[in-house]
């Protein structure tokens, strides 16, 4: 086998391995299936010009994924169909008692002791709901990381930032979709506050 | 007198330290091995944390099976041509 076959071996292996993941991650930033389906296909294609860009092999993963929202940021960003996303809020390495602190004390109660129940219940249409209203930097870092299962380090590779502020998105953007979930259930009259064993603040 | 031996090779970290860490820990990104013990063994003593991670763990869960989708045979059949072609 020649190099080069042994090269487009190894890229349709591995493009076909993240076919799912790519195309749910294209999805959830695009919008309509219709743009997912071409944002994968030109990210596939500048992927395989760009191949030689890919230095190591055993990160592909966040390699392919760093093409495929560079190509949104470039071609499909302003055209996405996308439900109205909550205030961005900046990274910083701010810690948690500063991110409770700006939280409704209601919330805070619930989420001190949140009841399991309630999260067995949610529909995955509340979760996909509640993922979609997350400003695109934490909603990227949510799904590639909880979404696709790359680590902190591939995430950050994929989007272009660095570790930390992937960590702060995740503590952030996970903060922010579990108020989400709460605010579809409390505006359903399915959530109260809960008890008042709180943590400190 | 084991229980306290155990219990002082451990920094006795509160509810925020370990809120903090939940996420790193939860995603397998906690590394330093004293930060997971100290995580853990506020875990094994703190209902309430321990409640909270058991439903950040069900939430990371029902979050990887919504949030994941399969990708349509006709996009399948699109990216095989354009394999061919390459």
């Amino acid at each position: 086998m020649t190099e080069q076959e042994d090269i487009k071996v190894f890229f349709s292996r591995n493009i076909e391995e993240a076919m799912d993941a790519l195309y749910g991650t294209a999805l959830r930033l695009a919008g309509t299936g219709a743009d997912a389906e071409d944002l994968v296909a030109e990210s596939v294609s500048k992927a395989w010009s760009a191949i030689e860009t890919l230095q190591d092999r055993s990160r592909f993963r966040p390699w392919i994924f760093r093409i495929l929202h560079n190509c949104f940021v470039s071609n499909y960003r302003r055209k996405a169909v996308r439900p109205t996303e909550l205030p961005y809020p900046e990274d910083g390495d701010d810690g948690l008692a500063t991110l409770l602190n700006e939280q409704p004390d209601e919330f805070l109660i619930w989420w001190a002791n949140p009841e399991r129940e309630f999260f067995n219940n949610v529909l995955g249409d509340a979760i996909v709901a509640a993922i979609e209203q997350l400003p695109e930097a934490f909603r990227a870092a949510i799904l590639l990381i909880n979404g696709e299962g790359l680590t902190y380090d591939e995430a950050a590779e994929a989007l272009g930032v660095p570790q930390g502020t992937i960590r702060s998105r995740m503590k952030r953007g996970r903060t922010m979709l579990q108020k989400a979930l709460w605010e579809q259930a409390r505006d359903a009259g399915l959530a109260g506050p809960g008890d008042t064993n709180r943590h400190d603040k | 007198m084991n229980s306290k031996t155990e219990s002082d090779k451990h920094e006795d970290i509160g509810c925020l330290q370990a809120i903090e860490a939940f996420y790193a820990y939860l995603d397998g990104e906690l590394e330093d091995p004293k930060s997971i013990s100290d995580f853990e063994h506020h875990m094994s003593h703190c209902r309430s944390c321990f409640s909270r991670s058991d439903v950040e763990k069900l939430l990371t869960e029902r979050m990887r099976q919504s949030a994941s989708s399969e990708a349509p045979q006709e996009l399948r059949g699109r990216i095989r041509r354009l394999m061919d072609e390459l």
